[in-house]
């Protein structure tokens, strides 16, 4: 009978686990196991109201009235029309803080419910206002390192070509604009003088030679200043090969914006004579053809100098940027044209014979020629980068805008947006979601 | 002794059906509690599915302008971010609800939001149930259905009775209430019945506002006969952020036969225009018929107006021709690469007038679609809902889920 005893105890025992195992094992209704998500219901609710920025305007709204008229009776209605019927909501703005104290100042709530259900969900869209401009501050190329300075040639005393429609000049401003923010230093090259200056090692105003880029505005043509028109007036092509001397030396980056690099030598000064022109009757230049880019290339490859016409180019066609270039397109928010037409397209020959690899393509490659790419020179078992050639071989007239996006991706500084929590200038909306009923 | 024996056995025995009693009971609980586990796991799996689809554009990114198979579905615009969805990707998708129209050895899917609005996109270039449910690596573990549904519905109703002025009230509401207060901006395609050979259309275009109840009585167009004339009427109406549109088409109910767009390529954008009487499944018995047609298109610009594009093609007028051993039956044209609305006037050998509207892009006239299988019958389907935009329209996109492994229902 004890036993019996004992077992019945052990029944109350069990009973009891299982009561207080019930009373403890709470499951939910399964409106909640399954229920819709609420977060990302307000979130994309959130976007939906602000594609128009009128959610963003009501935030700043200063008249808070929720009337029939009022920036705040359209979201109302937009809010409710947009929800399920069974969806309340609770919409908050708050101002973002940037002083002492709350981080968060309320301003406004509208809700069409006292509380939010049995279950609720947040989420948050900040919105700024229409009438605040957002700076970005670029990082400065060369900034901390050696290097940082821009030389646009703007010389006053020689002719382009392959610039029609612009001159020199005008194409240096555009140049200037677009890029002297990403600089340490952009200096214009005024005259054949100052580029002398700094071909003979002299800064022209403080700034750093070394790993300086250097962009030719005249198209196909060079400035030559006339000294150096003097010393190589029996071979006009030995003043590129000196460029590439140079460029080797300090470890520039030249920049051949339209064309056949280095077809002509320019000095509206110098070449006065009935027969220095292009043959197309611009006149105070002489033409040094092929010659030109492949001295430039013995130049900066540190070989012996002979004149060398062959050509080295190719008319590819319609080229492309690459999904890189497009990629900094956006990035800078240049936005040339992303088809170009290019007839000096770069053969790849001049690699292996001048010690060149590709450090950017621009475009993408065409068979064997490359329409338009940053070329690092390396020395032969070093891996140390002595100068760089940017050459886009591309049909007149120039775009401007390519030269730039190129030389940017090349070094791709980085740009900084502002600040966007600046008081009065961004809020932040909350809409709260619940589900309409009890349990 | 005997009675401590007889104590045992009882004793034994009454706790061994007790255990077994405690055992059904607390495995009745844990089962609960394991259902629910799995229902819960099945409601966060729906929100990852959605946000996976509407997130992705799938591969490749520009599957909807495609003939091509897919390799990953996602209908998310490629060009831009967030719940923006691809016009062109939905118009790609089977549709459940459906019956399918076949023309020529070919099905086709039929998806309309009502009279005059047809989008027919061929099977064999669309994405199926399976296919997207094999892409998304579900095949055989989950169900879905997937709802684009216009947030705006934008009710248009002819109030005059006969003859002219011909007069519409419109009734917009969204899905939790009436859009009170919103612009509208509509546009009225009237067709020129002036017996030129190929029918062409003038567009008349106003604004007004919804009343407080979502309503409003458009202006009367007095020099239109309601009943004899061939006429279209597209409103749109918006609202901070909201957008949506509607339309409604009218012919003579004397004219008997029509033209039925159907696509022909997603990828070179080209459309048949094919007679009526040779679509279906036979076709109907040839008896010589002839439809004059004229093509255009329109696109919807941002003050919500709608802009002419002349499709500059020589099959963008013509006649096509049914049970006649010497004329075609279909003509084909090419639209544009924008998303729009394909609009088909024409007339018959008795100067019977009418016109069909095809969107080019799911949202250009707020088609609804309905994508996956069937979720009667399941034992427990979740379900989760986002706000998108389908080419600036607003859309709910609602994923159904459900588990197709087997486990048991929940036990109460």
């Amino acid at each position: 009978m004890i036993r019996t005893v004992e077992v019945l105890f052990v029944i109350l025992i069990l009973g009891g686990a299982f009561i207080a195992t019930s009373y403890f094992t709470v499951l939910p209704p399964p409106r909640e196991v399954s229920p819709i998500n609420l977060g990302r219901l307000s979130f994309t609710t959130l976007q939906m109201l602000d594609s128009s920025y009128d959610l963003s305007k009501a935030a700043f709204e200063t008249d808070n009235s929720v009337t029939a008229n009022s920036s705040w009776g359209g979201v109302q209605v937009a809010l409710a029309a947009s929800l399920p019927p069974n969806v309340i909501y609770n919409l908050t703005v708050y101002d973002v803080n940037d002083g002492e104290g709350e981080i968060y100042d309320y301003v406004h709530s509208i809700s069409n419910a006292q509380s939010l259900g049995i279950a609720s969900d947040a989420s948050t869209y900040a919105v700024a206002s229409s009438n605040v401009t957002f700076n970005v501050t670029p990082e400065k190329i060369g900034e901390g390192s050696n290097g940082g300075t821009l030389y646009i040639l703007n010389c006053s005393d020689a002719n382009g070509w392959w610039i029609t429609g612009y001159t020199a000049q005008s194409l240096a401003q555009d140049l200037y604009n677009l890029l002297s923010p990403y600089f340490v230093n952009t200096v214009m090259v005024q005259n054949k003088n100052q580029l002398a200056q700094i071909l003979n090692g002299s800064s022209l105003r403080g700034e750093t030679l070394q790993n300086a880029v250097l962009i030719n505005t005249f198209g196909e043509a060079v400035p030559i200043p006339t000294s150096y028109a003097n010393q190589y007036s029996s071979d006009y092509a030995r003043y590129p090969y000196l460029l590439g001397q140079k460029t080797r030396t300090y470890n520039w980056t030249w920049a051949s914006i339209v064309g056949y690099p280095l077809y002509y030598v320019s000095n509206t000064g110098y070449f006065t004579g009935a027969n220095d022109h292009n043959g197309w009757g611009i006149f105070g230049m002489k033409q040094i053809a092929g010659s030109g880019i492949n001295a430039f290339l013995q130049g900066l490859d540190s070989q012996i100098y002979q004149n060398n016409p062959a050509g080295v180019t190719s008319s590819v066609g319609v080229v492309t940027f690459t999904t890189q270039t497009i990629g900094y397109c956006n990035y800078y928010g240049v936005y040339p044209a992303s088809y170009q037409t290019s007839t000096r397209a770069l053969s790849n020959a001049l690699q292996q014979s001048y010690h060149l690899t590709i450090a950017f393509n621009i475009f993408n490659p065409v068979g064997n020629y490359n329409p338009g790419a940053i070329y690092n020179h390396v020395v032969a078992g070093s891996g140390n980068i002595t100068g760089s050639l940017l050459a886009l071989g591309l049909t007149r007239t120039p775009d401007v805008r390519v030269t730039g996006l190129g030389l940017l991706s090349y070094y791709h500084p980085r740009i900084y947006p502002s600040e966007y929590t600046a008081k009065g200038t961004s809020r932040i909306v909350v809409l709260q979601l619940g589900l309409a009923g009890g349990s | 002794m005997a009675s401590a024996g007889i104590d045992h056995m009882i004793s034994l025995t009454i706790f061994m059906v007790a255990i077994l009693v405690f055992i059904g009971f607390f495995s009745q609980t844990m089962q609960t509690g394991i259902a629910y586990e799995r229902h819960s796991a099945l409601s966060t799996k729906a929100s990852d599915l959605l946000d996976g689809i509407l997130l992705s554009p799938g591969i490749p990114d520009n599957w909807g302008q495609s003939d091509n198979k897919i390799g990953g579905f996602g209908l998310q615009d490629p060009e831009f971010n967030n719940y923006r969805l691809s016009s062109f990707s939905p118009m790609k998708l089977t549709s459940s609800t459906q019956s399918p129209v076949y023309y020529n050895g070919t099905y086709y899917g039929n998806l309309t939001a009502g009279f005059g609005g047809y989008l027919h996109a061929p099977y064999e270039k669309s994405v199926d149930y399976s296919t997207a449910s094999e892409v998304m690596g579900i095949n055989g573990t989950y169900g879905f259905r997937l709802s684009l549904t216009p947030t705006i519905t934008v009710l248009i109703e002819k109030i005059s009775t006969t003859g002219a002025p011909l007069q519409f009230s419109v009734d917009v509401a969204g899905t939790g209430f009436l859009l009170s207060n919103s612009a509208i901006s509509y546009s009225f395609l009237l067709i020129n019945q002036d017996g030129s050979e190929y029918p062409s259309y003038a567009i008349v275009s106003g604004t007004t506002t919804t009343d407080s109840s979502g309503s409003i009585e458009l202006p009367a167009f007095s020099a239109v006969d309601g009943e004899s004339q061939a006429y279209a009427l597209i409103v749109y109406s918006y609202l901070n952020g909201l957008k949506g549109v509607g339309y409604y088409v009218h012919v003579p109910p004397s004219l008997t036969k029509t033209v039925v767009p159907l696509i022909d390529s997603f990828q070179n954008r080209s459309i048949l225009i094919a007679h009526e009487d040779s679509v279906g499944e036979p076709p109907m018995p040839p008896s010589s018929s002839e439809l004059n047609y004229n093509t255009s298109f329109i696109i919807l610009t941002e003050d919500y107006t709608l802009r002419q594009v002349q499709l500059d093609q020589p099959t963008a007028f013509g006649q096509i021709v049914y049970g006649s051993g010497s004329g075609q039956d279909n003509a084909s044209i090419n639209v544009p690469d924008n998303d729009g609305i394909l609009i088909v006037t024409f007339k018959d050998t008795s100067s019977q007038y009418g016109l069909v509207l095809m969107p080019w892009g799911l949202g250009s006239m707020a088609f609804p679609v309905t994508f996956g299988g069937d979720p009667a019958g399941q034992d427990w389907v979740t379900t989760d809902i986002r706000q998108v935009t389908v080419g600036g329209i607003s859309y709910q996109a609602k994923l159904e889920l459900w588990n197709i492994q087997g486990y048991s229902r929940v036990v109460k």
